[in-house]
C-alpha cells in the first residue's frame, strides 16, 4: 500500500508528471474515438519523443494511453458500429442497435462505467500480485495451453454477429485463411504470394509480407457500415438514430453484476497471457454473457449486458497486459511493446529485478493506470453528455469524414497505397456479409487469432513429438480442449433443436 | 372448409417443391467449396518440406481448408433442413436485402447512385497514386456528398473545407503523414505547394 501511495505522490506531485498524465489521457481517449486512427496511432507518433523524457514519465505516459485508448475506441463502436481498436468490435453488436433505439447514452455511460470498473479491478490485481502471476502464467501456458485457450476462445466467439453457428465458423475459417498469407511461422517459407488463377498468374511483394489487419478492420467496420448507411440512403428506408442522454440506473447496473465480475476475471485471465490480450478477452467476455444470460435473445438487438461485458473484460485485460511485460519482459501487444522500446530507449531491461531497481517508475506507473482508469468514468460521464450530440450531425457529413479517416489511417500503417484497396475491398465484402448473415467480426477474430494459433500449433506439435494426445497429458491445455469440444457439440445441438432438424431428418 | 394449418402446409408444400428455394443453399454450398479448393490448389506452390517441422507450410492452410468444406457441408444441410421444415431461409439466415415498404422506388437514378457507392472509392483509389491524395481528396469529398444526396451548394462547399481542412491540419502540419503526392508531374507539383502552404512557418 506504501508503495501506491508513494506512486500516487510521485504523479500528483510533479506539475509535469500531471501534464503528461493528462495529455496521455484525454489523448488515448481522443484517438480511441476517432475512426481510422488509434491509441496505436498515437504511442507510433509520441515514441520518438520519449527519448528526451524521463524514463518513467514516458513509460506513464504509454499505460494512461493504453487504458483510456481501450475505452475511447467504445465511443465510435457505440455510436456508429465502427470499433476503434480490435478489442471493441464485441462492443457494436449490442451498442449499435442501442444507439439506434435512442440509447447512446445509456450504452456509452455502461461503456464508461464499465471501462473504469475493469481496468481499476485489473489495476488492483496487478499491483497485489504482478511477480506471483506472472511467474505462475509463464510456468503454466506453453504453446499447448496457448493453442487450446485460443481454440476455446473461437469455439465459444465463432458464431458471435453470425446468424447461424456455421455461418459464424465459415466466418472465422476466412480469417484463418487469410492470416495464413504471408510466410509460415516455423519456416520462413513465402506462402500465397504467387500462383495461378484459372490460368492467370500472379505474384505479390504484398502478399510475402501478410495482410494486416487493421485495413480489415476498418474496411469491415467504417467503410462497410457507411456502405449500409449509404444504401439506405439510397433506397429512403434510413432511419436517423436518436441521441439519448441518460445514463444507466443503478438497478441497472446491479442487475448485470455477475456479468461484469466474470468479464473482470476473464479479462483479466485472458490479458496476462502474451499475444492474447485485450480482443480475445472481449470476446469471450461477451460470448460468456450471451450464454449466461437470461436474456439470450435480446443480444445483439440493443442488449445493455452485451455492452457491459465486452467493455469490463478489455479494459480488465489492460492492468493484466502489463505483468508479463513488467514481471518478465514480454508484451503481449504492439502497445506494449511500444512500452518495452521505451525501456530499451533508456536502457533499461523489464524483468523480475525492475521491481528493485526501478521501484519508482514500476509504482508510479501502476498509480497512474489506476488513476487513469478512475479519471476515465469522469471524462466518459462528460463525452456522454457531449460525444453524443455527433448524432445530431446528419451522416450524410460525417460519412466522407469516417471514410478520409479510414483512408489515411489505412495508408498511414505501412505507406502502402494497396492497404486502402485492401480495405475498401473488405468494406464491400463486409456490407454483403452483413446482407448474408456472416459475421465480419468472426473474419476479424480469426485473422488476428490465427497466426499466433498456427505458431502455438506447431510449437506444439515439435514439443509433443507430432502425439496429438500430448494435449491431454497437461491439465490445462486438456481441460481446454475439452470445453471446446463440448461447446461445439453443444452448440450443434442447439441448432438442430432450433430449426427442428430431427423432424426434418424424420419426415 | 380448409383449416389455416391446411393451407399452411399446402403453401410449404409449394414452397419446397419450387426448384428455386433450393438455389440459394447449393450456390452459397458451390461458392465456399470452391473457395476452399482454390485455397487448396494455391497451396501447391509452396508446398516445400521444412527440416523442423513434419507438416510443412500447406499443413495447417490445408487443414483450414478441410474444415471450410466441412462448415459449408454442415450449412448446407441446415438450410435443407429449415426449407423442408417450412422455415422462411431468408428470415433464418439473414438476407435482408428485400426493400422495405416506405423506400423508393427503383429508378435508374437511384441505380446509379447504388452503383456508385461501391464504384466511387475503387475509382478514387486508383486516381490517388497518380493525381496524388491532396487533389484526388476534395473532388471525392465532393462526389461522396452528392452520392449522399446532398444538393445544398453551401452544404457541400462547408463539409468539403471542414473535412479536407482537418485533415490537411492533423495529418500534414502536425502528424507529418506522408500522403501521396502523385506521379503525373503537374499533380506532383501542386499536391506539394499544398504541403508547403499547410506546412507554412513550421
Amino acid at each position: 500500500m506504501e508503495h501506491f501511495i508513494g506512486g500516487t505522490m510521485m504523479l500528483f506531485g510533479d506539475p509535469q508528471a500531471i501534464l503528461i498524465f493528462v495529455l496521455g489521457l484525454v489523448g488515448g481517449m481522443l484517438f480511441g474515438a476517432i475512426p481510422g486512427v488509434n491509441m496505436l496511432t498515437l504511442g507510433a507518433v509520441l515514441l520518438p519523443f520519449t527519448i528526451n523524457m524521463n524514463a518513467s514519465h514516458a513509460v506513464m505516459l504509454f499505460s494512461v494511453i493504453y487504458c483510456a485508448g481501450v475505452f475511447g475506441g467504445a465511443i465510435t463502436a457505440i455510436l456508429f458500429n465502427i470499433p476503434g481498436a480490435p478489442e471493441n468490435a464485441p462492443t457494436c453488436f449490442d451498442g449499435y442497435p442501442m444507439t439506434l433505439k435512442g440509447q447512446s447514452g445509456k450504452a456509452i455511460g455502461a461503456a464508461v462505467s464499465c471501462s473504469a470498473l475493469g481496468g481499476v479491478a485489473s489495476a488492483i490485481l496487478m499491483m497485489t500480485a504482478t511477480g506471483a502471476i506472472a511467474g505462475w502464467a509463464v510456468r503454466a501456458f506453453g504453446p499447448q495451453e496457448i493453442f487450446a485457450l485460443i481454440f476455446f476462445g473461437l469455439a465459444v466467439s465463432a458464431s458471435i454477429g453470425a446468424k447461424t453457428l456455421w455461418k459464424g465458423w465459415l466466418s472465422v475459417f476466412v480469417g484463418l485463411i487469410i492470416a495464413t498469407i504471408g510466410t509460415d511461422p516455423v519456416g520462413g517459407v513465402p506462402r500465397f504470394n504467387e500462383g495461378s488463377v484459372f490460368g492467370l498468374e500472379y505474384q505479390s511483394y504484398y502478399l510475402s509480407a501478410g495482410i494486416h489487419f487493421i485495413p480489415m478492420i476498418l474496411g469491415f467496420f467504417a467503410v462497410s457500415e457507411v456502405i449500409t448507411q449509404a444504401m439506405s440512403i439510397a433506397e429512403g428506408t434510413r432511419e436517423r438514430p436518436k441521441a439519448g442522454l441518460e445514463f444507466p440506473t443503478l438497478s441497472e447496473f446491479w442487475s448485470v453484476r455477475v456479468t461484469m465480475v466474470r468479464s473482470i476475471f476473464i479479462g483479466f485471465f485472458a490479458g496476462i497471457l502474451p499475444g492474447i490480450g485485450a480482443t480475445l478477452a472481449a470476446f469471450l467476455g461477451y460470448s460468456q454473457a450471451h450464454r449466461a444470460s437470461k436474456n439470450k435473445a435480446n443480444f445483439g438487438k440493443g442488449e445493455l449486458e452485451g455492452v457491459v461485458a465486452s467493455e469490463t473484460a478489455n479494459n480488465a485485460a489492460t492492468g493484466a497486459a502489463m505483468i508479463p511485460l513488467l514481471a518478465l519482459g514480454l508484451p503481449g501487444g504492439a502497445l506494449t511493446a511500444m512500452i518495452m522500446g521505451i525501456f530499451q530507449i533508456h536502457g533499461m531491461e523489464p524483468g523480475p529485478l525492475i521491481f528493485i531497481n526501478s521501484s519508482d517508475l514500476v509504482w508510479i506507473t501502476f498509480a497512474a493506470m489506476f488513476w487513469a482508469n478512475l479519471c476515465i468514468v469522469f471524462l466518459g460521464w462528460l463525452q456522454t453528455k457531449t460525444v453524443v450530440h455527433i448524432l445530431r450531425v446528419p451522416f450524410r457529413w460525417l460519412a466522407p469524414g469516417i471514410l478520409l479517416l479510414a483512408t489515411i489511417g489505412a495508408y498511414a500503417l505501412r505507406n502502402l497505397v494497396i492497404d486502402v484497396w485492401v480495405m475498401f475491398l473488405a468494406g464491400i465484402a463486409g456490407y454483403l456479409l452483413r446482407k448474408t448473415g456472416y459475421s465480419a467480426a468472426g473474419i476479424v477474430l480469426g485473422l488476428i487469432l490465427g497466426k499466433l494459433g498456427e505458431s502455438a500449433f506447431s510449437k506444439s506439435m515439435q514439443l509433443m513429438d507430432y502425439d496429438f494426445l500430448g494435449f491431454f497429458q497437461r491439465p490445462i491445455a486438456a481441460g481446454l480442449l475439452i470445453l471446446a469440444v463440448i461447446v461445439i457439440t453443444t452448440s450443434i445441438i442447439n441448432e438442430i433443436r432450433d430449426t427442428d432438424f430431427q423432424k426434418a431428418l424424420m419426415d | 372448409m380448409v383449416s389455416s394449418s391446411q393451407e399452411d402446409v399446402a403453401g410449404i408444400r409449394e414452397r419446397i417443391d419450387t426448384p428455386v428455394t433450393y438455389i440459394r443453399p447449393i450456390l452459397e454450398w458451390i461458392f465456399w467449396v470452391g473457395f476452399a479448393a482454390l485455397v487448396y490448389a494455391q497451396t501447391g506452390y509452396f508446398d516445400k518440406k521444412i527440416p523442423e517441422y513434419a507438416f510443412g507450410a500447406t499443413g495447417w492452410p490445408r487443414a483450414l481448408t478441410i474444415a471450410m468444406i466441412i462448415g459449408a457441408t454442415g450449412q448446407f444441410v441446415y438450410q435443407m433442413a429449415s426449407i423442408w421444415r417450412g422455415k422462411d431461409l431468408a428470415a433464418i439466415d439473414g438476407d435482408d436485402s428485400e426493400p422495405q415498404a416506405n423506400g423508393k422506388t427503383a429508378t435508374l437514378g437511384s441505380k446509379l447512385q447504388r452503383l456508385g457507392i461501391f464504384v466511387v472509392p475503387l475509382i478514387y483509389l486508383y486516381l490517388m497514386p497518380r493525381i496524388g491524395f491532396y487533389v484526388a481528396t476534395p473532388i471525392f469529398v465532393v462526389v461522396l456528398l452528392l452520392l449522399f444526396e446532398v444538393r445544398s451548394v453551401i452544404t457541400i462547399a462547408t463539409v468539403t473545407a471542414i473535412v479536407y481542412g482537418l485533415a490537411l491540419l492533423v495529418f500534414t502540419r502536425f502528424f507529418y503523414v506522408a500522403l501521396p503526392t502523385g506521379r503525373i508531374e503537374a499533380f506532383y507539383d501542386i499536391n506539394n505547394a499544398i504541403i508547403s502552404i499547410v506546412r507554412a512557418g513550421m
